[in-house]
């Protein structure tokens, strides 16, 4: 088990004008036995951060720290990490068996027999023990997920790095399979890097989140806080299904002009917003609330464009009825209530649901209030 | 209507099972034809080998007579046959291990590392097969000379690798394309060396490609009459070189030319069974392709 350390580090690939800026500036601090996950979209920076710890890229400034060695200079093989990659990488001339042994004779001096009892005791607990005479091709995918795993368990390193392990598995298998991965770091603590694009995978994985964007740093939290207190308006988007809603506007006076509809600012978020003008409101789906008459000083009326009906609840497209734009939001509503297409409604905004961000750099200028328990809950874990 | 439809069924039912049957018939056919075409020249050599000498080009051919190993005899009392045949399987195999031993990393690294100007390098590698041989014999016949490797064993197995090269690094290149890089990433970091991880996981998993650009350079350079012809006198002669001098000025000794031909097959063969097992189609890396 090891701490690992990523102080500034920054990758380019390529040089001079054309420098891609894959990485940049990195600092981050991983503590021994921690399960990190590497969150954010395509492009990120995220797999290059993880193939950076592993060794495979060489970073182009700064340090990467694994224990207390300074890991620069060294090669992946020296690293005493394990990896399992998105095709799980396993070595298609090799038995089960021996794609889990190869790790161990590579980098340990265990006698042949130390190494044939450490494999099958690995493969009984991964539930691959019959498969050990198999070839990779004879497997399916969720067999070859799980021989990749435990080709990374039996080797039992400092650090395990995973980079988006489940994305070629269906959704049930996903979903099982995020549950071992859990049930496994937290049986074995051993320090987890987890990339994924998969913000369900990022929230329900990690003991921390690193959420990333074009090779920054966005916010490192746990899940919780990076859900409820955003740091700015691409981690409030990237977080949640469906996103986030967001109405850019200006302000005037007290109110927040939007396409569409006003809303008065609270004296709080008047304070929060200090002389700026140009704000971006964001509600998430699951707080604002659709109503079929007036009710509240904070909503706006707005036509049904599309109705998703997802069983127990159900998402609605809706079109504020005096905007000038195209533009949809997303509420969500009880699956069992009788919505329709065209039907005229009113979306309730409460303000206490409501995040506002400065339009230009996108920070978080308000979060939005919490129940005390959560609220204890999240004081306590930052 | 309904009733038509029944009545209707069975008889389209029936025509639709027969077109089906005329269809795989005909395909059947056109194979056996198309094995006849390929075929009937390698029986008609072989029959033609194990005739008596007098009814090897009897017209009509004889099509049932009794089998002689009279021109096998002959040609293996015949020392000149025999040692070019072993001449060149000594030649022909020691090129083939060489140009893999030089094609097979030199692809590898040309697929796997940044390399300046790596497409120029492919190019001009494959040049040494843009002319014609016969472009070409005349400039090679000079600098053997100049080397002092005309007529010599080591100046032939340059001569085959020099031929084979190129095909060997394209093909092996587009194989180790094929070939996912995670493969040698896992295996560094399960604390293999590169060189182990090319070694140990790499090239077993390009096996299929490494045995059959091994069998198309076996055959490529045990058929090769060109270079030999011209760079060879006595020491060095090839197999196929002997082949060529049944085929006189004023006779063509048919049942001898037949047997050689039959000899010079069986290497060929051989090596190829040997390694077909090898050559097993629809390898599974072991990695899925992500869609």
């Amino acid at each position: 088990m090891a701490k690992i350390d990523l102080d500034t580090v920054t990758k380019r690939f390529g040089s001079g004008g054309d420098a891609v800026v894959a990485v940049d500036d990195v600092s981050l601090e991983i503590e021994d036995g921690e399960f990190v996950v590497f969150v954010g979209p395509s492009g990120s920076g995220k797999s290059t951060l993880l193939r950076i710890v592993a060794g495979l890229e060489r970073q182009t400034e700064g340090d990467v720290v694994i224990g207390d060695t300074i890991v620069n200079e060294l090669g992946p093989r020296a690293r005493d990490i394990a990896m399992v990659f998105q095709n799980y990488a396993l070595y298609p001339n090799m038995t089960v068996e021996e794609n889990m042994a190869f790790g161990l004779k590579m980098s340990t001096d265990l006698s042949d027999d130390e190494i044939e009892t450490r494999v099958r005791e690995t493969a009984e607990k991964m539930g691959i023990g019959r498969l050990l005479d198999n070839t990779p091709g004879e497997m399916s995918g969720g067999q070859q997920q799980r021989v990749a795993l435990g080709r990374a368990i039996v080797r039992n390193p400092d650090v395990f790095l995973m980079d988006e392990p489940l994305s070629n598995l269906d959704a049930k298998l996903r979903t099982e399979m995020r549950t071992e991965i859990n049930r496994l770091q937290n049986e074995l603590d051993v320090t987890t890097l987890y990339v994924t694009h998969d913000q369900t995978e990022a929230m329900t994985m990690g003991d921390r989140l690193v959420v990333l964007n074009y090779g920054e740093l966005q916010q490192v939290g746990t899940p919780l806080e990076c859900f409820y207190r955003p740091k700015n308006r691409f981690v409030a988007g990237f977080l949640g299904s469906p996103s986030m809603n967001f109405f850019e506007g200006q302000t005037e006076g007290g109110t927040l002009r939007l396409d569409g509809f006003d809303f008065d600012l609270t004296r709080e978020m008047q304070s929060a917003a200090g002389s700026r003008n140009e704000l971006v409101l964001g509600i998430r789906p699951e707080d604002a609330k659709i109503h079929d008459t007036p009710r509240s000083s904070h909503e706006l009326e707005a036509e049904v464009d599309v109705v998703e009906p997802m069983g127990s609840i159900s998402y609605v497209y809706l079109r504020a009825t005096e905007q000038e734009g195209d533009r949809t939001f997303i509420v969500e509503t009880d699956g069992q209530r009788a919505i329709t297409e065209g039907q005229s409604v009113y979306v309730e905004i409460p303000d206490d649901d409501v995040h506002l961000f400065d339009d230009e750099d996108g920070e978080t200028i308000h979060q939005r209030k919490l129940g005390e328990d959560a609220e204890v809950e999240l004081e306590g874990q930052t | 209507m309904a009733a038509v439809d029944d009545a209707q069924q069975p008889d389209s039912r029936l025509s639709k099972t027969n077109r089906e049957r005329l269809v795989s018939a005909g395909r059947h056919a056109a194979l056996l034809v198309w094995s006849f075409v390929v075929l009937f020249p390698l029986y008609w050599i072989v029959s033609m080998s194990l005739k008596p000498p007098t009814a090897a080009i009897s017209l009509p051919p004889d099509w049932i007579f009794l089998p002689t190993v009279y021109n096998y005899i002959q040609l293996l009392q015949q020392s000149s046959f025999v040692y070019a045949f072993f001449n060149s399987v000594f030649m022909v195999s020691a090129s083939v291990i060489l140009v893999l031993l030089i094609g097979v990393p030199a692809a590898y690294v040309l697929s796997r590392y940044d390399i300046p100007k790596q497409r120029d390098v492919l190019v001009w590698i494959l040049s040494s097969r843009m002319l014609p041989p016969v472009a070409v014999i005349i400039p090679f016949f000079v600098i053997f000379r100049a080397l002092n490797l005309y007529d010599t064993r080591i100046g032939m197995i340059f001569m085959y690798i020099t031929i084979n090269i190129s095909l060997v690094v394209w093909v092996m290149k587009a194989f180790f394309d094929g070939i996912p890089e995670t493969l040698e990433e896992a295996a560094r970091v399960d604390g293999a060396t590169r060189f182990q991880a090319f070694r140990k996981v790499i090239l077993p998993a390009a096996k299929p490609g490494i045995f059959s650009v091994a069998i198309i350079s076996f055959i490529f350079a045990w058929i090769e009459l060109l270079f030999s012809l011209v760079l060879t006198n006595n020491n060095a002669v090839t197999v196929t070189m002997q082949v060529y001098q049944f085929i006189g000025v004023r006779q063509i000794e048919w049942g001898m030319l037949a047997a050689a031909t039959t000899a010079t097959i069986i290497p060929v063969v051989i090596f190829v069974i040997a390694v077909n097992r090898y050559l097993a189609a629809g390898l599974s890396f072991g990695v899925v392709i992500k869609e």
